[in-house]
């Protein structure tokens, strides 16, 4: 059995990581993970819980195939709950592929900084077991390091998701500035638009009425003998 | 450098059903549920037809998960009740 513990602090807040966490993958700093698929989930207490299925190519060295068996697509289960309450994020991950050969249980937290609530700290921890097969302890440590350059790559990959998301943000902060002009020029003209054809309007009414006004007052002006027939 | 822009399914077919209920579900997580609101039914149309589609995926792969993990939410859900 191999133990491998790992912590990190991002300088973001909770919320941020938490966020960034669920879209994490695709990134193109762990290109091995091909898919992420939820299989279960529901709110709970006011808890999100969620099983979700990860599938990954893990690239185990040839000489291990004679020993476990060849798998070209590794499945992963992993277990999570988000805590928005106590701001709490934990992620339980196991792997499904080569179970009976080696189990990698791994445990990521991510809960705010305790001295800084605008940082969020990350506790990695992995349990290595291998059992059955020769070589356990070598194909332990083999296990472990990988595990320890995932861990830094997914920690850079976290980042790279919250610079993205960032942009994603900023973006649509400028398309809505953007749209809020267009609105805003747009209704200029329209209003612009109706006033000057509501002048328009009024001109023809008002020059209308004018004739109107002239044609009631001619005819009113007329003298009643021309305009009575003459009994 | 190459990079997909959604993360795919297990299987192709569920790719698209996948990256609508994702995209529903990360507006959801942080403009609802982050800030309080646990009424999760704004995207369960999009998980629902999702899930039909992997579900029938995993039978496929022949994917079985451990009854542990699948007990975690079960569990969980018995223990704890729905608020």
């Amino acid at each position: 059995m191999k133990v491998w513990m790992s912590e990190h602090i991002f300088n973001h807040p909770w919320e941020t990581v938490v966020a960034a966490a669920w879209q994490k993958y695709p990134n193109p700093i762990t290109p091995s993970v091909l898919g992420t698929d939820v299989i279960d989930r529901k709110v709970v207490d006011g808890k999100l819980k969620s099983l979700r299925l990860v599938s990954s190519q893990w690239g185990f060295p040839r000489w291990t195939k004679p020993l476990i068996g060849d798998a070209n697509i590794c499945y992963a289960s992993e277990t999570s709950e988000v805590d928005p309450a106590h701001r709490q994020m934990v992620l339980k991950t196991r792997n499904l592929t080569f179970y009976n050969y080696i189990t990698v249980d791994e445990t990521v937290r991510y809960t705010p900084h305790p001295k800084d609530d605008k940082k969020t700290l990350l506790t990695q921890e992995a349990v290595v077991k291998v059992h059955g097969v020769p070589l356990t302890h070598y194909m332990e440590d083999l296990l472990a390091s990988k595990i320890s350059f995932n861990a830094s790559k997914g920690r850079q990959a976290i980042e790279w998701v919250i610079s993205k998301i960032d942009r994603e943000v900023q973006d649509l902060a400028n398309s809505a500035a953007k749209t809020a002009d267009e609105l805003i020029t747009t209704t200029r003209h329209q209003i612009d638009d109706i006033t000057s054809k509501t002048m328009h309007t009024m001109d023809e009414i008002q020059s209308a009425a004018k004739k109107s006004f002239e044609e009631v007052h001619d005819l009113s002006s007329l003298p009643p003998t021309a305009s009575m027939p003459k009994l | 450098m190459d990079h997909r822009e959604h993360m795919n399914s297990l299987n192709d077919t569920c790719n698209e059903l996948k990256n609508q209920y994702d995209k529903c579900f990360n507006t959801w997580f942080s403009t609802k549920f982050l800030k309080g609101d646990t009424n999760d039914s704004m995207c369960a149309s999009f998980y629902s037809v999702y899930q039909q589609c992997i579900k029938k995926a995993m039978k496929e792969h022949n994917i079985e998960l451990h009854d542990a993990q699948i007990n975690h939410l079960e569990t969980d859900k018995e223990k704890m009740p729905q608020s």
